[in-house]
């Protein structure tokens, strides 16, 4: 892809290797040589459980942990050599939406101090001019000017996370990291943002990197859907291709694992399913498939070699042997899922 | 339990390294010349000389300090400038009276602290729980030695029930020991003994409000059994934090407490040595008094491993 | 903080501390017009005199006033106060600022040489230190500002730690937002409270520093008066004058405690660090109170496993009136059978939940109701019966399994002692029982793994260890409270699939409380869908899903994310769930409904719709043509 925003190549993020009394400890890699890439205009779903790496890799991209290897090519700069921070210019093009709106508004500044920060910071702008762009801000994420004055805890979560949202619109962003920015909200809420969210994008053409549990509403808003486990992108590629063919047992299973809201249908996938015995291998596998201690189709050489990447029929990619031996064996709808 | 003694055994190393050097250069800053002081004014030049070179004071910094550590480990720490005591002695023959008086002001602290502040949680706002509300809060705010004297003037001066002053050793009389040890443990605990009901009131009241306490609750279980097996046991946790904190402050006080009450302790020794300049003597005061601060230390860790599952090492 | 904000309790402590203090102030100031004598001059003819009208609090050894020895020695204690802590702050703040915002090295050395210092006990750091500087009381009071210095290190370095890991400052980060912008815009304005509260404590504790160290002799020198010098010599005259000791210890048992009290105060109307306008909600509250309009009265039926019969439940807030958070809640269980209890956050199932069990916590109360366990009414029970009860007859599992087993025990420890408590077991019964419950929730070598401590054990593996509890006794009726929210999907599918098996097994009916309705789909026969404290509809699962008569439950399914179609713009229901105190006296979902009208103004009762056993509360139900999941 050409017109690519942002390439991260191999990307490996590695915690609690520092070094203690000149004793190395040897740390945890969150996320293992990652590669992504997003395209202008474009939003990247990036999903996993909890541990597996999405988190980081955000984290990474934001300049708040440092890689331990890898690129991240945005605009031509490598942001993963920036290790003094990144310059203003590259600040002010990638921001962020938090999980959670009660920890992510410092609870003294007040709505106008919160959204006009990041003006304070990059531009030259007067504080009248300031506050106009803050009014529109604010109008433009479905909430009043008259709430400039107030502090975050006199809004519901949802609110917070419009506020939220309009900071990181403030600098008219090229990229903005959505980490779980809807999960900590009701579910009669969460639409609200997600439409937030896809309507600003249209809007104004910049790209989300969202991360997200939940497959089904990443697939809502996401061009592309990447998969994590474990620190390992184990499948990327269209989200339509990826939500209705997944190519990977474990995109499969977090697909199968969100019960249906069919009951009569979900009473069949639930006949359908065979109980397995709960595991007592551990989660992370050592040494070649990093999900076949929990993989129903499992084979042999799984244990033997690590899965390359590997093209998958309707686009992207997988770290699986199934998608190289035959593609036509795999459904092209995992049974049950809700079509659309 | 052997590598968490072991793992923490190790951890002290650095730091009595670093209170040790710590304590022999403050001394070392001490204004007065040690040879002026021992000779007086009227020594000559060659016994200034003399003794300088005896107490080895012509030696590098460095050199003296690592002669110094060297002694102190075989449990050599020097002798006195005034009266060629030798310090190891003269800390030994004081340091019982010292730790009688601390430890049994810690037991009364843990007994009256935990029973105060369990009676006040488990009713908060109820009159036991003002009650030992604000005898804790002014039980901080008195000093030990002063409470110690009006315990003194009411029980031994005017009811004559304890001596006033002095300190009987427990091997030579026990009943004596008691008796000798009860006003100055009493004056000493009233602090700690406040410090601790405050905080195993707030560790209990927080305990009482997590999940696995409802959960309990929801099996069915006799609400006495849930308090004191499940809730104590999770407030024990913060306690103990407290006690380890709390053994330098009661070190501390019974320096004061024992001057109230005439007790030939750690006290008067490090005053009569400061007032001297008597530098290996305060030099081998504090190392003596952080061996003793970190062996309660490690004591209330172990305790800590019991009661904290988590803080057992894997 | 609004004076009118203030408890009276709290005035009541804030009053006496504030004129204490300033008394003490005053005495201080002028000392020289205030105190009656020259507090140094000798009179040796009235030496050691008690109370008179000559001499108010008598006289000491030398025949001085004490009143006016006690008013200079204010001073000192100002003095002492203000230089000790004055020179704490200005040595600890910054430096503990620096080294937490640098960490490294710096961060390392410096930290290990507070641990040396605060591992050596302070009187006696004080005492080296006055070894090397002389007595006196400036010196004594620097030797004391170093001392304290490392409470205030260290509290400015915490805050710096733990100020940076707030999701906030993470945000000022990626803003782009300097490393001395954060500091001052975010940490320092978040350090100003826990330092005040530090101040007080470091006023009381060099007071009373002072005072032991006048008291042995090297702090102030006499015969300047301090009120430790002046119980130094009343300790010498005990046995002649024991009222000597009277005056200056209670003047530093007062303005100790008045500065703790004061701090006391600071700390708790502070919380967190900062000072927060009041929480007002911008919603419009509502002035009527929310009471529904009560349902036809339920009649039990010998199949039921539980009747819950116009149940209401209120919370007080600290110093306020009951708010109901439950109203008009009625519905049954049948043995066996499982319903869900749908709803979203605040909308009273999790309270529901608990009240059954009788474990709404302080300020909850049951306003009226019946709880029909078996025909036996719960809440007419006195206490040792609803004890006796539950885990018996009626048990519940919690959201989050590693905060819903005790940290302090073995997992086989707490099911062991259920078994033991509820069934008079023996301790090897107890323990063998406990092996095999632990096989039969799915858990690999259950044997050893009753050795573990919760923590030691995943989300999921904790989750079916409380599930084991629950069913030990084999009860009647298990209550869910959103028993798979706080786990992986993944794992969530497996803890249904074990519900089920067990259900089988054990022929419980269930209570499954959930936001969820996708995974009340796959586990419930029957769902009650709440709203702001009541049931807005209850029908069969598959009635539910394909036929929903109440406009909110519509919009639930429309909105779940597999369930809504495409791209977006999503199905949404417009504004937020009103919290209580603030709900509508009519309908409490009007607000938020496309089908609102004037009708919906008054309360509406929970009414049988078209099918027997789909329950609907609402007045238009039978005229609307609503959206089912797809």
């Amino acid at each position: 892809m050409t017109d690519a925003l942002l390439r991260i190549e191999d990307l490996t993020v590695t915690y609690g290797g520092r070094s203690l009394l000149g004793l190395r400890r040897s740390g945890v890699d969150a996320v293992k040589a990652a590669t992504l890439t997003i395209g202008a205009g474009e939003t990247l779903g990036l999903v996993g459980e909890s541990g597996s790496g999405k988190s980081s890799i955000a984290n990474a991209l934001l300049g708040l942990v440092p890689a331990s290897a890898g690129r991240m090519m945005f605009n031509n700069t490598d942001l993963a050599a920036l290790r003094d921070g990144y310059p203003p210019e590259v600040r002010r093009q990638i921001q962020a939406v938090f999980q959670d709106p009660y920890s992510s508004l410092n609870p003294s500044m007040t709505v106008e101090q919160i959204v006009t920060e990041p003006l304070k910071i990059h531009t030259g702008l007067d504080p009248a001019a300031r506050r106009d762009r803050a009014e529109d801000l604010l109008r433009l994420v479905g909430l009043a000017p008259t709430h400039l004055g107030r502090y975050p805890n006199e809004f519901s979560g949802g609110q917070r996370q419009r506020i939220a949202i309009a900071a990181a619109l403030a600098l008219q962003p090229k990229l903005i990291v959505l980490d779980e920015p809807v999960s900590a909200l009701d579910v009669s809420t969460q639409n609200q943002i997600i439409n937030l969210l896809y309507e600003r994008r249209d809007a104004t053409g910049m790209s989300y990197l969202l991360i997200a549990h939940d497959l089904a509403l990443v697939h809502h808003i996401s061009d592309r859907i990447a998969v994590m486990y474990l620190g390992h992108i184990v499948e990327e590629g269209p989200a339509d291709r990826v939500y209705h063919a997944p190519a990977h047992p474990y995109t499969r299973a977090l697909l199968d694992a969100v019960p249906l809201l069919d009951p009569a249908r979900q009473r069949a996938r639930r006949a359908a399913r065979r109980s397995a015995p709960v595991s007592d291998l551990p989660r992370a596998a050592t040494g070649g498939c990093p999900y076949r201690n929990r993989c129903p189709l499992a084979m042999p050489r799984c244990r033997a070699e690590t899965p390359p990447v590997l093209p998958v029929a309707g686009g992207g990619t997988a770290r699986c042997f199934l998608a190289e031996s035959d593609i036509a064996a795999h459904p092209a709808r995992p049974e049950g899922v809700t079509a659309p | 339990m052997l590598r968490l003694i072991g793992q923490r055994l190790l951890a002290m190393v650095p730091l009595l390294l670093i209170v040790s050097v710590l304590t022999f250069s403050f001394t070392a800053l001490l204004p007065s010349d040690p040879v002026d002081l021992i000779i007086g004014d009227r020594g000559s030049e060659e016994q200034y000389q003399m003794i300088r070179e005896r107490l080895g004071l012509n030696e590098p910094f460095v050199t003296r300090y690592v002669t110094w550590l060297g002694q102190a480990v075989q449990g050599d720490l020097g002798t006195s400038f005034f009266n060629s005591v030798r310090v190891t002695d003269a800390v030994m023959l004081r340091m019982p009276a010292t730790l009688s008086l601390t430890f049994a002001s810690v037991l009364i602290s843990v007994v009256v602290g935990l029973g105060a502040g369990v009676a006040a949680a488990l009713r908060p706002r109820s009159w036991i729980d003002r009650l030992a509300t604000v005898g804790a809060t002014i039980g901080q705010a008195v000093p030990n030695f002063w409470f110690g004297l009006i315990l003194a003037s009411v029980f031994a001066v005017s009811l004559r029930w304890f001596p006033a002053t002095g300190y009987v050793r427990l091997a030579e009389d026990p009943a004596g020991w008691l008796r000798s040890i009860t006003l100055p443990a009493l004056a000493l605990g009233l602090s700690t003994s406040a410090a601790i009901a405050r905080q195993v009131r707030s560790a209990m009241v927080g305990v009482l409000q997590q999940d696995y306490i409802r959960a309990a609750r929801a099996q069915g279980l006799p609400a006495r059994r849930v308090i004191f097996r499940h809730a104590l046991k999770n407030a024990l946790v913060p306690v103990v934090t407290v006690l380890s904190f709390q053994i330098t402050v009661l070190l501390g006080g019974a320096l004061i407490v024992e001057q109230v009450f005439a007790i030939n302790g750690i006290g008067s020794l490090a005053v009569a040595a400061v007032r001297q300049q008597d530098i290996p003597m305060i030099q081998g005061i504090v190392l003596v008094l952080v061996l003793v601060v970190m062996a309660v230390q490690l004591a209330t860790d172990v305790l800590y491993g019991l009661i904290n599952p988590k803080a057992r090492p894997a | 903080m609004k004076l009118s904000h203030v408890r009276p309790s709290t005035l009541a402590v804030v009053i006496p501390s504030v004129a204490v203090l300033a008394t003490l102030l005053i005495c201080a100031l002028f000392a020289e017009w205030l105190a009656p004598y020259d507090p140094l001059q000798q009179n040796l003819m009235d030496m050691l005199q008690g109370p008179s009208a000559e001499h108010w609090l008598g006289t000491d050894d030398l025949g001085r006033d004490v009143l006016s020895r006690m008013i200079h020695g204010s001073r000192i204690a100002v003095i002492a106060a203000a230089e000790a802590t004055g020179l704490a702050v200005l040595i600890g703040v910054p430096v503990g600022l620096f080294i937490g915002y640098r960490g490294g090295w710096w961060d390392w050395v410096t930290m290990r040489l507070v641990e040396a210092i605060v591992s050596i006990p302070g009187i006696m750091v004080a005492i080296v230190i006055i070894a090397i500087l002389g007595t006196g009381l400036h010196r004594a009071m620097f030797a004391l500002g170093i001392l304290y210095s490392t409470a205030f290190l260290r509290l400015a370095r915490s805050v710096v730690l733990t100020e940076r890991e707030e999701v906030y400052v993470r945000s000022a980060r990626v803003i782009g937002a300097s490393p001395s912008r954060i500091l001052v815009r975010h940490i320092f304005l978040n350090i100003a409270p826990p330092l005040i509260v530090q101040v007080t404590l470091t006023v009381g504790a060099v007071l009373l520093a002072e005072a032991g160290l006048s008291f042995i002799g090297i702090g102030v020198q006499p015969p300047q008066a301090s009120w430790g010098t002046m119980l130094n010599t009343a300790a010498a005259y005990m046995e002649l004058n024991a009222f000597l000791a009277v005056p200056p210890g209670l003047a530093i048992v007062a303005t100790v405690l008045s500065v703790n009290l004061l701090g006391d105060v600071l700390r708790d109307s502070i919380g967190r660090g900062i000072r927060l306008p009041e929480a007002t909600p911008v919603h419009v509250p509502a002035s009527a109170p929310a009471r529904s309009r009560s349902s036809e009265p339920m009649t039990p039926r010998a199949d039921d496993a539980l009747l819950v019969d116009g149940l209401t439940v209120t919370v007080s807030p600290k110093g306020g009136q009951p708010v109901p958070v439950v109203t008009d809640m009625s519905f049954r269980i049948g043995r066996g059978e499982t319903l869900g209890l749908v709803g979203e956050s605040g909308s009273g199932k999790t309270v529901t939940g608990l009240a059954l069990m009788g474990l709404i916590g302080a300020g909850g109360r049951i306003a009226g109701g019946r709880v029909l366990l078996d025909g036996t009414d719960l809440l007419s029970l006195p206490a040792s019966g609803l004890e006796a009860a539950r885990g018996s007859d009626i048990a519940m599992v919690f959201q989050d399994p590693t905060t819903s087993l005790n940290p302090a025990f073995t997992v086989g420890s707490q099911i062991a002692e259920v078994l033991r408590v509820k069934q008079g077991l023996s301790r090897r019964a107890a323990r063998d029982r406990t092996v095999e419950l632990i096989d039969r929730v799915g858990i690999p070598r259950p044997a050893e793994r009753a050795d573990a401590y919760p923590h030691e054990l995943s989300g999921g593996m904790a989750q079916r260890i409380a599930i084991a509890r629950a069913l030990s006794c084999g009860p009647k009726l298990l209550i869910a409270d959103e028993p798979t929210t706080a786990l992986d999907v993944t794992v969530q599918q497996e803890i249904l699939d074990l519900f089920r098996d067990l259900q089988d097994d054990f022929g419980m009916a269930m209570l499954f409380v959930t936001h969820d309705l996708a995974v009340a789909a796959d586990i419930c026969d029957r769902i009650a869908v709440m709203y702001c404290g009541e049931i807005v509809e209850t029908a069969s699962v598959d009635r539910l899903f394909s036929h929903p008569r109440h406009p909110y439950t519509s919009g639930l399914l429309s909105a779940m994310p597999h369930g809504a179609s495409g791209t977006p713009p999503l199905p949404v229901i417009p504004g937020t769930v009103p919290p209580p105190g603030s709900w509508p006296p009519g309908c409490r979902f009007a607000s938020r409904c496309a089908h609102a009208d004037a009708a919906c103004a008054a309360p509406v009762p929970l009414t049988t719709a078209e099918v027997p056993g789909q329950q609907v509360r609402c007045v238009h139900a039978a005229a609307l043509t609503l959206e089912a999941a797809q």
